[in-house]
């Protein structure tokens, strides 16, 4: 048993974030991660990091925050999205100071590029390592602070009085051993949950544990149904090759050589939002204009040197995952799953509605990204509300007080079911549930989703969840080092989540953003400009609302 | 396409090693990671390794194919099968083994740690907005910039195999990341660190860390740069940077490490005793021949060359470290403008 003020689940960017703000704060900072922090997949973002700079172009934060709402359908609350917008630079030069590599202009300062209806040169970056860049700054600062890392312990459950939470339990995964972690504040930073899908730019460890973790407290999760898929993914292995490509100039083209883009977006062209975009390929592709289940973003004419200066990592990726050099012939891509825009609902200092629990990064909804994520907003995202996150958490334990207690018998619970876990010996093997669930996602809940598909895929999670219930075997049944039983346990968080996901999606009968309905192609703000909040009840996902928070920009045609 | 691994089994419950062979159907694009994860699926769970971004991002799966240390997830089945290999895949080499093919990374970040592994600003407050820096200056530590942490040039590090203390490729190459960032402080306080016993020095100049690198990081080159910045500031004269001088002194002499010259001309005959450990160690790993008992390479004129090639290189590297690095100006106008 460990005791921290503040104990921060997930060490990526958000994690970090916040546990460096904490602690700076004074506060007793713990960090728990089923990860080293450096392995988190926030470093493999490539594109970049979006604020107002000025630097490449006429930008103030307003704009921003424009075209922010614009980019999430209006289903983003305004005010959040001000806070982002307003604070980001701030946060971007502190980043530097802390030592970030960024790219420079001609004159010294950081470089700007364009994202995808950013609607100005607003994208900072590290050459297209940008993710890498930032992850292993704040690594070398968490060090700097001095804070405790737990790592490789993965978190179980949270830990409540009834009323408040009050720790974690966590299953050491070096040592094997379920540990409790109390602490007077929880921060859930544990990343997004894109594994459930087949066709992914996710790491394996997104299997979104945080948010189930969460729901089953009795949290409720908010905009489970907006899941972003990234125009341009390698069909072996779904690794992303950046919106940096088509920003620097690279072209899409269909099976007969055409930039098809410009007849969904004619201003945009490629540069149009990333659902957008996505939507587009797969309607070339399903009309028979792909090329292998693909289509083919063009990079040849931008040059070996443009290639090599800007786009290193991309050309790495494309040679060592598609077996072809970008910069002698154009790389096929698909869209696959990416951003999960939902998650645990907070305020925009990260308070859920539980007493002592926060959330920050992917894994929470503040909301900043509505129905859809701008691209370059979500490393913004982590770095603004880690901060605010890890203030806040510090200050409410400093005025608060220690809070709750911690039953000694939550250890022993957890420690039971992992036993439960390990001692099965007849039934499925945990990876022919993935499968499933992974194929009947992409199907029936990707880019395009009808009520048929959606019920269907229900039917299908329920099914699955069934059978989790029943037992799943864990061959490894020793306890040092069992990845096999963390498998386990992390299919059992994406059965869960994905019923939000579907539930959500079945509900919400209109298109917006990344919810795209082809029975309800049209975007209805009478009926839903709200946001959809998951509740868990006795197992089963329990629907409710809130309003969309307005306080500028009315809800407006969204056009690129 | 049908692939074939022999794999290094170790469990620590019942403290078992074996090596074990799998068979398994694979998709043509597959990666030693993807043979693996058919492997645990369908074959046996308990095969253990790290994993992660599967996008070589990450630092999780390096390990060791035929001993030469590999990121399981950048490396190809195809060729190895067309080529009728059955690899060996093992564990990653001067790191505790955990369990399988998972080493236990401490001693990797304990040594990271003690490089001081972040930018020393000196205390200074920094402009309101970002510093002044030309691109060229940022491209001096883009290179070290690349390193994912992996381990792989430490898995191969000749030197430490013999000095498990030396700080190492990835520990240095870190180091390299501040010594040339035109925004560090640290200047001597931080040189001294690598300066010191277990540094730069220790470095036998082996260059297997730059072929296993597979970020292309080059952390010998990067420690170069670094004993660059040491001669730079006239921190030379020290025990380690002599060292240095009499290493390449005497293969120079002899295309071998005469250990048994080395350690005397460079810390004296008495101290010499206590170092003797050292270089029996090097010896035995097959490093050095016997210091007790030295003899010649054949191809002299081959590490005459090789050493003509290292001066030259470290030449070029103190003549950029000469060049530069010069702090960024705080810039006053800069600082106006957002008042
Ligand atoms: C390929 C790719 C490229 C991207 N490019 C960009 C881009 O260019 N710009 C942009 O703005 N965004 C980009 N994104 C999105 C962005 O990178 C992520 O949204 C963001 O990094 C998420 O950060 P995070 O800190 O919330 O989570 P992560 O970095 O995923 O970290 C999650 C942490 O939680 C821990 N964790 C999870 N579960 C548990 C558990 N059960 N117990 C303990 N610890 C746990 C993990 O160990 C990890 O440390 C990209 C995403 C991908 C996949
Ligand atoms: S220098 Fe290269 S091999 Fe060594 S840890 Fe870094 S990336 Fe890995
Ligand atoms: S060149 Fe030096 S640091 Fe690199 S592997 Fe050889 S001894 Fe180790
Ligand atoms: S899994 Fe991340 S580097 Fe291989």
């Amino acid at each position: 048993m460990v005791r921290h003020d503040v104990v921060v689940v997930g060490a990526g960017l958000a994690g970090m974030r916040a546990a460096i703000e904490a602690s700076r704060y004074g506060a007793d900072v713990g960090v728990v991660s089923k990860l080293h922090p450096t392995r988190s997949h926030s470093g493999a973002a490539e594109g970049g990091i979006n604020a107002a700079l000025g630097n490449a172009g006429e930008d103030d934060p307003q704009q921003h925050t424009f075209f922010t709402v614009k980019g999430s359908d209006y289903l983003g609350d305004q005010d959040a999205i001000a806070v982002m917008c307003e604070e980001g630079p701030g946060d971007i030069y502190e980043l530097e100071h802390m030592g970030a590599i960024f790219s420079r202009t001609e004159d010294g300062r950081i470089a700007q590029r364009p994202f995808g209806a950013g609607g100005a040169p607003r994208t900072c970056y590290a050459a297209d390592i940008t993710g890498h860049v930032l992850l292993h700054v704040l690594y070398e600062q968490l060090v700097k602070s001095g804070v405790t890392v737990y790592e490789e312990w993965f978190a179980l459950d949270l830990v409540t009085d009834g009323e408040r939470c009050v720790g974690v339990t966590a299953w050491d995964l070096v040592r094997g051993g379920v540990q409790g972690v109390e602490a007077s504040a929880v921060i859930m930073a544990t990343g997004g949950l894109g594994r459930m899908y087949r066709g992914t730019t996710n790491a394996y460890a997104c299997t979104g544990d945080g948010m189930s973790m969460a729901w089953r407290a009795g949290v409720p999760l908010k905009d489970m149904e907006f899941m972003q898929f990234h125009p341009t993914t390698l069909k072996s292995n779904g690794v992303l090759i950046t919106e940096g490509a088509r920003g620097e100039g690279g072209y899409l083209r269909n099976s007969e050589g055409e930039r098809f883009m410009f007849n969904y977006a004619p201003n945009a062209g490629e540069l149009a939002s990333r659902d957008v975009v996505s939507r587009s390929e797969q309607t070339e592709i399903d009309e028979g204009r792909g090329v292998d289940g693909c289509v083919l973003l063009d990079l040849t004419h931008l040059g070996a040197k443009r290639i090599n200066e800007r786009l290193h990592g991309s050309r790495e990726l494309a040679m060592d995952y598609a077996g072809v050099d970008p910069i002698e012939e154009p790389i096929p891509v698909r869209p696959g799953s990416h951003y999960h825009m939902g998650g645990i609902d907070t305020d925009v200092w990260g308070h859920t509605l539980m007493p002592g629990l926060y959330a920050a990064g992917e894994c929470a909804c503040v909301s900043v990204h509505g129905a859809n994520r701008l691209g370059g907003n979500s490393l913004l995202e982590t770095v603004v509300f880690g901060r605010r996150t890890g203030a806040a958490a510090a200050q409410d334990v400093r005025r608060n007080g220690t809070g709750g207690v911690f039953s000694p018998s939550a250890a022993g619970i957890a420690e039971r079911s992992i036993g439960r876990l390990l001692d099965k010996n007849d039934g499925e093997r945990p990876h022919v549930l993935r499968q499933e669930l992974a194929d009947a996602m992409y199907d029936n809940a990707g880019i395009f989703r009808t009520a048929e598909g959606l019920e269907a895929c229900k039917a299908k999670v329920e099914e699955l969840r069934e059978r989790y219930e029943r037992g799943v075997v864990v061959q490894d049944k020793g306890r040092d080092f069992n990845t096999d039983l963390i498998q386990a346990i992390e299919l059992g968080s994406m059965l869960e989540m994905a019923d939000c996901l579907v539930t959500g999606a079945i509900a919400r009968t209109e298109s917006r953003g990344a919810h795209s309905r082809l029975d309800y192609p049209e975007r209805d703000d009478e009926a839903w400009l709200r946001h959809t909040l998951a509740f868990y009840d006795e197992g089963q996902v329990r629907l409710d609302y809130r309003p969309v928070t307005i306080t500028e920009y009315e809800p407006a045609v969204r056009s690129y | 396409m049908q692939v074939t691994l022999k794999i290094e089994r170790y469990n620590p419950e019942s403290d078992e090693s074996r090596q074990e062979t799998f068979t398994v159907d694979v998709v043509e694009e597959a990666t030693l990671l993807d043979v693996l994860d058919v492997i645990k699926d369908e074959v046996d769970g308990s095969l253990t390794y790290r994993k992660s971004c599967r996008m070589a991002v990450c630092g999780s799966c390096g390990m060791r194919m035929d001993g030469a240390a590999v990121l399981a997830c950048k490396t190809p089945m195809r060729p190895v099968v067309e080529a009728g290999e059955v690899p060996v895949i093992s564990p990653m080499g001067n790191l505790p083994v955990l369990k399988d093919l998972v080493v236990d990374m401490e001693p990797f970040w304990a040594k990271f740690r003690a490089i001081k592994p972040y930018l020393d600003d000196g205390g200074e407050e920094p402009p309101v907005k970002e510093w002044r820096i030309q691109q060229e200056e940022l491209d001096r530590v883009m290179t070290e910039a690349l390193c994912i942490q992996c381990g792989c040039c430490v898995s191969e590090c000749n030197s430490m195999e013999a000095d498990p203390d030396f700080l190492g490729p990835a520990a240095l190459a870190k180091a390299a990341r501040f010594v040339n960032d035109v925004r560090d402080r640290g200047g001597k306080s931080r040189l001294e660190i690598y300066n010191g016993p277990h540094g730069v020095w220790d470095c036998t100049r082996c260059y297997f860390c730059n072929q296993r690198c597979p970020k292309g990081v080059h952390p010998r080159d990067a420690i170069a740069k670094v004993g660059a910045a040491i001669y730079q500031e006239g921190m030379h004269s020290d025990g380690g940077a002599r060292h240095a001088k009499v290493f390449v002194k005497s293969t120079h002499q002899t295309g071998y490490l005469l250990e048994t010259h080395l350690v005397p001309e460079t810390v004296g005959a008495v101290n010499a005793i206590k170092e003797i450990p050292f270089a029996l160690r090097l010896a035995r790993a097959g490093k050095v021949p016997n210091p007790l008992k030295p003899h010649k390479a054949k191809k002299l004129d081959e590490v005459r060359k090789l050493n003509k090639l290292i001066e030259s290189q470290e030449q070029a590297t103190l003549e950029a470290a000469n060049a530069g690095p010069t702090r960024p100006p705080a810039d006053p106008a800069q600082a106006k403008e957002s008042e």
